[in-house]
């Protein structure tokens, strides 16, 4: 088992606040992602949970146990580092012990456990050797064999791809979630990179200045974001954002120098709104050449767009250009982005998009 | 061409090394006039070279140094004052570099509040003349009862060696990621064992520096020792101070020369074995390895 609780969690350092009323709820078993720019206050969060910092104020339960004022090895919980802080001295074996040792578990049920857990993370030839001579996914892995080593109720994951690189970052990306899987136990895990939140997580919160903005499954925050913030930080590349005129329930939207009307589903929520510039956002996948097996219905729409830049990224090829002056992005099958240009013709699938009012950044809906 | 080049960087090279040999000999010049001077006999240098070798060596004045030469009005040569040197260094330099490394160790990694202000205080220490403190140490000693004692001493000597070995220990555990101590919190060490089996077994470089250093300082000491000893407790250095200044009859040089080697041998035998250490730990910290 292993739910925790966050409860009105607040953090400050001297006169500073780093995290503001937190309340979050995460369920055994569960994968929770924490991302948000850098000082947003995610890995304060994640160490709050582990007790290496004290609350000022707030209640974190784990299991329906407060434990707000236990020490970090009361908890029951395993960390992995983003350095990995392996013990420089030890070997790999003595590294992943080293917690059952200070538990004073016996030595030959550290064998087994050390055997099982090196067996899982395919390290088994590398126990006598020091931290010194391991490769980078090495060290990860024992990093995360110490954490298996002890069986904790929750795993907290302080970043811990972002000193690889990329070939191997994936390959670590798929292994931790495959662990999950196996393993079940509760992961909290903190990062900045927004593909990493969304391929692993079964909920992800997403932290600004301190405060939660959103907590959610990766389909609604990507599809349903609360606000513009939330709504740029998600995605790669991101969504775009353009300034729009309202008329008649409609908006105008500027490209290759001709007015287009642009017709949107939430329509009620506009009027109520009372404003008459919004802001659009559309995910750039919504914007691409024709698709001829499309259904024609009224948030489908074809404008001319002129392309000035094109980037092949493989897979597609994304190009930019501009409404209404601000740069737009389009995501366009390889083959269209080899004859994109001046006067390009665009499918604009308006069936997805979202509206921010431009001066709180909140949606409107 | 190639060749050209080759004889350029050996000319080079010559010379480099004919500078450093002369001013290695220049520096080495007085140890080779003590120990050649040492092994003379009186007659020899009063009529002799400075600078030749003996023609007639003899461990006369070695002996007569360690056993027989008169400092005051005693006359049992440096030996016992040896002894006495033994008896304070070794527990002063053990004390202070042990509550030096513990010190370091709270200061870098388990920071409280006015832990910097205590390591600000600390290295103020390291800043206080001996003359400063002479008095009220002495009025400190006298209350303890502890006034000419080698258990005094030693006392003195890791008072004012904490500030130094706390500083040298803090320095290099600082460069230690703290992320260790808090993986090793997580794990269930506490304390202690985060010490035991983080810290020490990283330790070694600093622990030879803080010993090489703690015990020149102390093993040289002159000031403290001809202060706060009795006439049974004098370090060796206030020996071969009133071994030189006795003068029964002639002055014998090479009794003189021999006392000084011996009073300096252990701390040369100290940086020979652990030199290497020394330059390496002072750098340590300078390089993330």
């Amino acid at each position: 088992m292993g739910s925790i609780s966050l409860k009105k969690i607040n953090k400050s350092f001297g006169s500073t606040e780093v995290l503001k009323n937190i309340n979050l709820d995460i369920e055994d078993g569960e994968f929770l992602i924490l991302i948000g720019p850098s000082g947003c206050g995610k890995s304060t969060l994640l160490n709050l949970i582990a007790g290496l910092e004290d609350l000022t104020s707030g209640e974190i339960v784990i299991d329906g146990l407060d434990v707000s004022g236990e020490s970090p090895k009361d908890r029951d919980i395993a960390m992995v580092f983003q350095s990995y802080a392996l013990y420089p001295t030890m070997n790999v074996a003595r590294n992943i012990c080293f917690g059952l040792e200070m538990n004073k578990v016996p030595k030959n049920e550290q064998k087994a456990i050390l055997k099982k857990v090196s067996e899982v993370l395919q390290i088994d030839h590398l126990l006598e050797r020091k931290p010194g001579q391991l490769s980078g996914g090495q060290r990860q892995r024992v990093a995360m064999g110490r954490a298996l080593a002890r069986s904790p109720k929750v795993f907290l994951f302080d970043e811990p791809l972002s000193n690889l690189d990329a070939k191997l970052r994936v390959e670590m990306r798929t292994e931790i979630k495959k662990l999950h899987k196996r393993i079940g136990t509760t992961i909290v895990y903190v990062t900045h990179d927004q593909i990493e939140a969304m391929t692993l997580a079964d909920r992800i919160a997403v932290l600004k200045d301190g405060k939660l903005e959103q907590l959610g499954t990766p389909y609604e925050i990507y599809n349903d974001p609360v606000s513009h913030f939330v709504a740029d930080f998600m995605g790669s590349p991101g969504m775009n954002f353009i300034e729009c005129i309202v008329k008649d329930e409609n908006l105008i939207v500027e490209s290759s120098g001709q007015k287009y009307e642009l017709s949107i589903p939430c329509t009620d929520a506009l009027n109520n709104s009372n404003l008459d510039v919004v802001l659009l956002g559309i995910r750039p996948e919504m914007l691409t050449e024709i698709q001829p097996t499309v259904v024609e219905n009224s948030f489908i729409h074809q404008i001319e767009f002129d392309v000035e830049v094109i980037e092949p990224m493989g897979a597609d090829t994304v190009v930019i250009g501009q409404w209404n002056g601000t740069e737009v992005i389009a995501r366009l099958s390889p083959e269209s982005g080899k004859t994109a240009g001046k006067g390009f013709i665009l499918q604009v699938d308006t069936s997805n998009a979202i509206l921010f009012d431009p001066n709180t950044g909140l949606r409107i809906r | 061409m190639n060749r050209h080049i080759l004889t350029n960087i050996n000319i080079g090279r010559v010379m480099i090394y004919l500078i450093l040999l002369f001013f290695a000999l220049i520096y080495l010049a007085p140890l080779y006039v003590m120990f050649t001077t040492s092994l003379k006999g009186i007659e020899e240098i009063r009529s002799g070279n400075l600078m030749a070798l003996p023609v007639d060596p003899t461990f006369y004045a070695w002996a007569k140094a360690w056993s027989s030469a008169c400092t005051g009005s005693e006359c049992k040569g440096l030996a016992p004052y040896f002894w006495n040197s033994v008896r304070i260094v070794f527990p002063a330099v053990i004390i202070s570099t042990i509550i030096g490394a513990f010190n370091g160790y709270s200061l870098a990694k388990w920071k409280f509040k006015g832990s910097e202000l205590l390591f600000g205080a600390l290295l103020f220490g390291c800043f206080i003349p001996f003359q400063v403190i002479l008095l009220p140490m002495a009025k400190l000693l006298g209350s303890l009862g502890l006034a000419n004692t080698v258990t005094g001493l030693v006392m003195v000597h890791v008072i004012y060696g904490v500030a130094f070995t706390t500083l040298f220990f803090r320095n290099y555990y600082v460069g230690i990621p703290t992320e260790l101590v808090r993986a090793a919190k997580l794990d269930g060490a506490g304390f202690f064992a985060i010490f035991r089996h983080i810290f020490l077994p990283l330790s070694t470089p600093i622990f030879v520096v803080t010993i090489i250093w703690q015990f020149t300082q102390i093993w040289n000491d002159f000031l403290f020792g001809v202060v706060y000893s009795g006439s049974g407790t004098q370090p060796i250095t206030v020996a071969l101070n009133n071994l030189v200044n006795t003068s029964v009859g002639g002055k014998e040089y090479n009794v003189d020369m021999a006392a000084a080697i011996i009073a300096a041998l252990p701390t040369l035998v100290v940086y020979v074995i652990a030199g290497k250490y020394f330059v390496r730990g002072l750098t340590a910290g300078a390089v993330k390895g």
